[in-house]
């Protein structure tokens, strides 16, 4: 994850670079997310640990991490 | 905070914008050498490929990772990788390599001509965002007029094969000059059939080092500057608008771009400096380390005096494309006028304000 003027982004490395063809821009929740991922971690980990950073309740907070997951599994942003 | 922009190149320039309010230097250019195979007359750089004291003078691989981490940790995100041509150093990958591990965007300029299959099957192992290939002509015989080199035209376009066969991004550019102006819309058709991109480019300078050029020789006249531009939509665009605006230039500003702001180049000796074409303040950061270096470089761009009088009160300075570094190229200080540009700014204003009915 980089950081340009205080947005985070992530810019895709190797061969990737040909398929993504840009930067992914990080919201607040996306970078949370996106930390956390640094450890093997459950949905339902991610989504408590969003809900309480964000003081939001846990089942929108699944949606949310359930839609950023699903964007960079299909970037195959994330190594299994 | 304001939404950001999706479309790619107003989000990167709104980035640049951001960091350019924390001093962030985000985008940096490593010329990892001056010398070139080609010998182009109105390059500003060019030295000779056998030029054994310019490559005396060289960086190792091992000294531009070392820049080019300790640029990471201050925040460089964009980093271009330029000549000279980048593809006469034999240790090309030692230094690309473990770039492409560092997540940087990574951007090369090149010829093309010492583009093999081999350098385009590495480079597509972890291809940078874009590579940049200047095209000289659309035929040989123009070609190798402006590069001097017989047999350059053949190697450019089988550089160019080899990475469109090895799926390596790239979009072509060219050098506009009196040589090969004639050929601008055949080179425009290769580019399509290859199906990449293309631009071009005709402000030429005289040489950074202050050595004699021959740029004159080449260039395009101001009245055919003015004319050739009028006839690309996008910057007939831009003029008409600009004829229409107050400049939102500050009179008193000498740097208008984001050298120095957000902006740095590492020349090939490891000078710092705040674009490609000034070889000022040359702060020396695997010396002084980079933070120091960066925070030398803006105090020069800060303390760069203002643009001279002429400059500051002429009416056609909302057309005009000076700024220190064309100064220094063609005037040899970083503030006075370049009769050169002042003819094309002024054949700006009478071309697109008379467009639109207004003065003259």
């Amino acid at each position: 994850m980089q950081n340009v003027g205080g947005e985070s982004l992530l810019v895709p490395i190797g061969a990737r670079v040909v398929d993504v063809n840009g930067i992914i821009v990080l919201n607040d929740t996306a970078r949370c997310v996106w930390e956390l991922l640094a450890q093997e971690r459950s949905v339902d980990e991610l989504a408590a640990a969003v809900a309480e950073k964000f003081d939001v309740d846990f089942a929108n907070a699944r949606v949310d991490v359930q839609t950023f997951l699903d964007e960079i599994a299909h970037l195959q942003a994330l190594k299994s | 905070m304001t939404a950001l922009p999706t479309d790619y190149s107003s989000l990167i320039r709104e980035l640049q914008r951001r960091a350019a309010l924390i001093h962030q230097p985000v985008s940096g250019v490593f010329e990892l050498t001056e010398r070139c195979n080609l010998s182009c007359q109105m390059c500003y750089v060019r030295h000779s490929a056998r030029d054994l004291a310019q490559r005396a003078k060289e960086l190792s691989a091992a000294e531009w990772l070392r820049l080019a981490h300790d640029a990471a940790d201050n925040g460089m995100v964009f980093l271009l990788l330029t000549g000279g041509e980048v593809f006469l150093r034999p240790d090309f990958f030692e230094i690309y390599t473990p770039l492409t591990r560092m997540g940087l965007i990574l951007t090369i300029f090149t010829n093309g001509t010492l583009i093999t299959d081999r350098i385009a099957q590495r480079l597509a192992e972890a291809p940078p965002s874009l590579t940049e290939i200047t095209l000289y002509g659309a035929t040989a015989a123009t070609y190798e007029t402006v590069t001097g080199l017989v047999g350059s035209y053949a190697r450019c376009c089988a550089g160019i094969e080899a990475l469109l066969k090895h799926r390596v991004p790239f979009g072509l550019k060219t050098t506009i000059t009196r040589h090969n102006v004639g050929e601008l819309e055949a080179m425009q058709q290769m580019a399509r059939n290859w199906g990449v991109s293309f631009a071009g480019a005709w402000m030429l300078s005289k040489r950074r080092d202050g050595n004699h050029s021959e740029v004159e020789d080449c260039r395009l006249s101001a009245q055919e500057c003015v004319n050739l531009e009028a006839t690309d939509r996008i910057s007939a665009d831009e003029w008409v608008e600009s004829a229409f605006r107050d400049s939102s230039l500050n009179k008193d500003s000498n740097f208008n771009c984001q050298a120095g702001k957000t902006a740095f180049v590492i020349n090939s000796s490891g000078e710092m400096n705040p674009c490609l074409s000034l070889s000022q303040p040359a702060v020396r950061p695997l010396e002084i380390g980079f933070r120091a270096a960066w925070e030398g470089l803006q105090r020069f761009v800060g303390g760069t005096p203002p643009p001279e009088t002429t400059c500051r009160t002429c009416d056609t300075r909302s057309y005009c494309p000076r700024c220190p570094a064309w100064s220094a190229m063609e005037t040899g200080t970083l503030t006075e006028a370049v009769p050169y540009l002042c003819d094309i700014a002024r054949l700006r204003k009478e071309h697109y304000e008379g467009m639109q009915g207004l003065a003259p």
